[in-house]
């Protein structure tokens, strides 16, 4: 079929599959899917330029599916997500101006990869240690609960900062944490996503669970709700710029649409942990691809 | 024998319910978004195609409303209908 707009031909049932498989994904794992879904669409034909926005804009929708879904699962704590948003939009900002000073100095491409390489790698090496140490926990000590943390530390510390305003966040189950803690964590996210041109939703959703405390099923739920604005945003930006597909978003939205209301309730038939040490493959397995790409690069 | 009812003792009580609604849901969501597809195509592809090359503001708005009718829309239509025949677990 000829899609117009970026005139090009490619199967429809081709796109709705790939958009199915990072459905299943994101609604599972409350992650945008954009490192699986952008070289699989490169592969399939869609130009380059047109990649990214069009990735974006299927994630829009594929998003409020899901995180309607997992608010209708009581996983979605929109004070938490409503707030993350003030820290993450002048992140992202603050992310794209560091990518212009690295574009001034030159060599951006490596600089982006390999610090992309070594932040995915070492949150998913930290997310697999962490679950099976909770994995671990929650067997010997027989406990029949959805969520066990294999390291309490980091979120306990966070909550040692009572800088004012607190606030306490009732679906989440944290009953004070300091509203520049939530700040920090969007804004944080924001950067990376700004500098590495990702979602942002591989970093947001273990440092929800680590630093705030929140379950990960909530985490992933309100994780949904975030990418659903920012990319929400990303896609009128990108569309802008006519870097936007949008018959391509919307084939790929009809598979995407289906499998993240699977993805997201499958989430309520595994525990936290579990979750969490499937989660830990993805950024291992998106470190990978950009690892292989830079080789590529590297080798002309 | 025990070990059967032990197993199946374990089994969430919302299993059942919850995967028939979502099977129900999808059934009647998934024609639905492959339809709205499909008018969209069929009425607006030129239009769409035109637009891009003329107006991006424009372009980049019915693109947005596009996508967010193609998830929201069909879905709360679903709910509904689920709701109505009284079928949502």
């Amino acid at each position: 079929m000829l899609f117009p707009i970026s005139q090009v031909v490619i199967n429809p049932l081709l796109l709705a599959i790939i958009g199915f498989v990072v459905g299943v994904l994101g609604g599972f794992f409350g992650v945008g899917g954009g490192f699986l879904a952008g070289p699989l669409m490169f592969w399939t034909g869609v130009p380059i330029n047109f990649v990214v926005g069009t990735d974006l804009a299927h994630m829009t929708g594929k998003s409020i599916v899901a995180a309607r879904r997992h608010r209708a699962l009581g996983q979605v704590d929109l004070r938490l997500g409503t707030l993350m948003i003030f820290g993450t939009i002048p992140g992202i900002e603050v992310g794209a101006q560091l990518i212009e000073r690295f574009e001034a100095i030159g060599n951006v491409e490596e600089v982006v990869g390999l610090s992309y390489v070594f932040i995915l790698t070492s949150i998913g090496l930290f997310t697999a240690w962490e679950s099976l140490r909770a994995i671990r926990i929650k067997r010997t000590d027989q406990l029949q609960v959805r969520e066990v943390l294999g390291i309490q530390k980091l979120a306990y510390r966070s909550r040692l900062l009572r800088i004012p305003p607190l606030i306490r966040l009732r679906v989440s189950g944290v009953e004070e944490v300091s509203v520049w803690v939530i700040l920090f964590v969007g804004a944080l996210t924001g950067v990376l996503a700004g500098f590495l041109g990702v979602g942002g939703g591989f970093l947001r959703m273990p440092l929800l669970v680590y630093l705030i405390g929140v379950p990960t099923h909530v985490a992933v739920g309100t994780d949904l709700f975030e990418i659903m604005i920012s990319a929400g945003f990303g896609t009128l930006t990108h569309a802008l710029k006519g870097n936007v597909d949008i018959l391509i978003a919307l084939t790929m939205h009809t598979g995407a649409a289906i499998g993240a209301q699977v993805g997201a309730v499958m989430t309520r038939y595994f525990s936290g942990p579990i979750i969490r040490f499937l989660f830990s493959f993805l950024p291992l397995i998106a470190a990978l691809l950009v690892l292989l790409r830079i080789a590529g690069l590297a080798g002309g | 024998m025990s070990s059967n009812s032990e197993s199946s003792s374990r089994i969430d009580p919302s299993f059942v319910p919850l995967m028939r609604s979502l099977a129900l849901e999808l059934a009647i969501y998934g024609p639905l978004v492959t339809l709205y597809f499909f008018i969209v195509l069929r009425t607006a592809n030129d239009w769409l195609t035109s637009l891009y090359s003329t107006s991006s503001t424009a372009f980049a708005l019915v693109s947005v409303i596009l996508i967010v009718g193609q998830g929201a829309m069909l879905e709360m239509l679903t709910s509904w209908l689920l709701r109505r025949f009284g079928l949502r677990y």
